[in-house]
């Protein structure tokens, strides 16, 4: 009898569920209106397909199976006012564009600035996304290709917009920007890591002394090279930690923020993720390359020391 | 340890991050990055979690757009408050618990806080001294209290009591044949005038007793309590805590007041029975105060009580062993613990021959009157002697 059931919904399953959607979708849609302090005269049916569109991206995607209570819940979370606003501009409503250009001017600029490594290239910049946005160039359909369209009204318009000015000085300006790291120790390091690894040895070629052994540099190298099979086993979230603060020399507050943590949580939790690495190394330094435990100790103790000398 | 471990990782980390990161971004191809919808949604950190791990395992490997998160969540300065939040109670409690380690606390609070527990063992310690006279009293209070209370309800239940009424009835009609002579008879046959009924001897008896009350009011007036008669002669010292014991129980007996005969030529006998008796009382009381524990403090002490009567308990309290027997002092007269007043006494007087032959038989007897003074009660291979 529930076998039964259960069959019946595998047959009817998308259709029904398709259409549960939808209903949720319009009446989240509806509420969204109703919430929004101008809707700019939205009727519900142009605003569902950004909705829906939403959905599919950060809900669906990761889980088809998402209850209708889940779909309500994000929909009511989406960022209604500014959500109308740019379908409005989008929809050609020029009190909304004008609304648009006075609100976010300032963000727009003050995002090219920190995104340009003048003044000039951030003026160059800011119009090229006023340009961007209003969809001056046209998509292979003839469609103003702006990108208005791709705002879900998930986060805020805002960020939406200095993210937007972000991408578009990365891929333009992408050698002048500021996100382009050319730290000149940087440089020196990727020389000595190209030499050191046609010797068949990492990163620690950099940090060689005279009475050092070649076992010894080997010994390093195989360490190190151990450490970044480790990181790369790391979770994700903890990767990212350790990618912010050790590659992108992160505070940990900055870091914190990225991973939407407090500064202590950050803290508390790369020093779990030392502890976890130390482990790791050792198990590989063991398990693979047939160290002992005494070996590897050893091997720990001197890299540290080599590299504290190096450091000062 | 740990310390060291993660400082030693720390140094390899940061040489690792300064090697150039083999990142999805690297080759710059067509990597299918973050959107800015994504990019600004996961610095605000408003994404599903799903959506947000799968964003994550990007981030965690490029370094574009990494960047542009960073510097999206920098500029949003998005302020994780829940997490702040959950961090304040917490560091809340550390903080108070910290506070109570202070300095200032540990500097003032704790020896303050010393003092004030030096202070409360000093007051600890000079009470019991101020309640020890009390506590002595209230307990040899016992004895007395459950004489009185084993005495009076008994005269019509318990032959012993009511034979050691009699005791005392006899002792009181035979005290005056001995010391008041003829003119203790004068009241007596006012009384018989008076009356009109019963013998001479319930008369004298009558009159006796009421004597003693005479006697007794004026000490009850001079001090809050009835203090017990210190015995001022030797001989005397078997009689006194009788008598005493008899003024006590003189109501009692009024109450109970039953033809009695008079006291005859074997009052001395009489009276050893009596102070056996006594003893025994006593001796069980002291039992009940001491496997009662509290039972004696239940038993209230009256503030009448002077401290002549605290002082009488105290010695009562005083125990020696000699030559392997142990005895206990009450009323100035050493008993041993083994007494066991249904057995018949001998009486011996230091000095007489009668004593000296004894000693002479059994030298620790001799030893132990030796050692202590004034009355002594021992029993002696089943015998009990008094030495006086």
């Amino acid at each position: 009898m529930h076998q039964t059931a259960v069959e019946d919904d595998r047959i009817k399953g998308p259709v029904e569920s398709s259409r549960q959607i939808q209903k949720v979708l319009n009446d989240g849609a509806q509420r969204l209106l109703a919430r929004a302090s101008d809707n700019r005269s939205l009727a519900r049916e142009s605003l569902a397909p950004r909705i829906s569109a939403a959905v599919d991206k950060y809900l669906l995607r990761d889980d088809p199976q998402i209850s209708e209570a889940e779909i309500a819940k994000f929909i009511d979370e989406l960022q209604a006012d500014d959500l109308c606003l740019i379908i409005a501009c989008e929809r050609g409503n020029e009190n909304a564009w004008n609304d648009l250009v006075e609100r976010f001017t300032t963000t727009v600029r003050s995002a090219a600035r920190s995104a340009s490594s003048n003044e000039d290239a951030a003026e160059d910049l800011a119009q090229s996304i006023w340009a961007e946005l209003y969809g001056l160039r046209t998509r292979k359909d003839g469609a103003p290709a702006s990108k208005l369209a791709y705002y879900s009204g998930r986060g805020s318009l805002a960020g939406w917009l200095r993210a937007v000015v972000g991408q578009l000085a990365v891929d333009t300006f992408r050698k002048q920007s500021r996100l382009v790291q050319t730290e000149e120790d940087t440089d020196l390091d990727r020389l000595a890591h190209d030499a050191s690894l046609g010797e068949g040895q990492a990163i620690l070629a950099g940090i060689p002394t005279p009475e050092e052994s070649m076992s010894n540099r080997f010994a390093q190298a195989d360490m190190q090279q151990a450490l970044n099979t480790a990181v790369q086993e790391l979770a994700a979230e903890d990767r990212l930690l350790v990618k912010l603060y050790y590659f992108d020399n992160l505070r940990l507050r900055e870091a914190g923020a990225v991973l939407g943590v407090h500064e202590a949580t950050a803290s508390r939790r790369l020093t779990r993720i030392q502890t976890d690495l130390r482990k790791r190394v050792a198990k590989i330094l063991i398990d693979e390359r047939g160290w002992t435990q005494t070996e590897t100790e050893k091997s720990f103790a001197e890299v540290a020391q080599h590299l504290d000398i190096a450091q000062i | 340890m740990k310390q060291e471990t993660n400082n030693e990782i720390d140094l390899l980390l940061r040489r690792l991050g300064r090697s150039p990161e083999t990142s999805v971004s690297a080759g710059n191809g067509d990597v299918d990055h973050l959107d800015a919808d994504e990019l600004s949604a996961y610095a605000e950190n408003v994404l599903p979690a799903a959506a947000r791990a799968r964003y994550t395992m990007h981030l965690a490997e490029c370094a574009r757009c990494r960047a542009l998160v960073v510097q999206l969540s920098s500029s949003a300065g998005v302020v994780p408050v829940a997490e702040v939040a959950k961090q304040s109670a917490p560091s809340a409690l550390r903080k108070f618990l910290a506070s109570l380690f202070s300095p200032m606390v540990l500097r003032y609070a704790v020896p303050a806080l010393g003092l004030i527990l030096v202070a409360a063992i000093g007051l600890f310690v000079l009470r019991p001294k101020q309640n020890g006279d009390g506590s002595i009293a209230q307990r040899t209070e016992a004895p007395a209290s459950t004489n009185i209370t084993t005495n009076t309800p008994d005269p019509n239940s318990s032959p012993a009591a009511r034979g050691y009424i009699d005791q005392q009835k006899q002792e009181a009609a035979g005290k005056p044949a001995q010391s008041s002579g003829p003119t203790g008879n004068q009241p007596a046959a006012a009384a018989r005038a008076a009356t009109g009924t019963g013998s001479q001897v319930d008369a004298t008896s009558r009159d006796e007793l009421a004597k003693q009350e005479q006697q007794q009011q004026p000490r009850a007036n001079e001090a809050p309590a009835p203090p017990a008669p210190k015995p001022t002669q030797a001989s005397d010292e078997g009689k006194r805590p009788a008598d005493a014991e008899a003024r006590r129980e003189a109501p009692s007996v009024q109450v109970a007041a039953a033809p009695s005969t008079a006291k005859t030529e074997d009052a001395v006998k009489v009276e050893d029975r009596k102070a056996a008796e006594i003893a025994k009382a006593r001796s069980d009381a002291d039992r009940v105060q001491t496997f009662g524990g509290a039972s004696a403090g239940i038993v209230t002490r009256s503030k009448t009580q002077n401290k002549d009567d605290a002082e009488k308990d105290k010695d009562a309290g005083e125990t020696r062993t000699i030559a392997g027997r142990h005895f206990r002092k009450k009323d100035n007269a050493w008993i041993d613990t083994a007494y066991d007043s249904s057995k018949s006494i001998t009486t011996y007087t230091r000095g007489s021959e009668a004593y000296r032959s004894l000693t002479a038989d059994e030298p620790a007897i001799k030893t132990i009157a030796e050692k202590l003074d004034g009355e002594v009660i021992v029993v002696w291979k089943g015998r009990t002697y008094r030495i006086r």
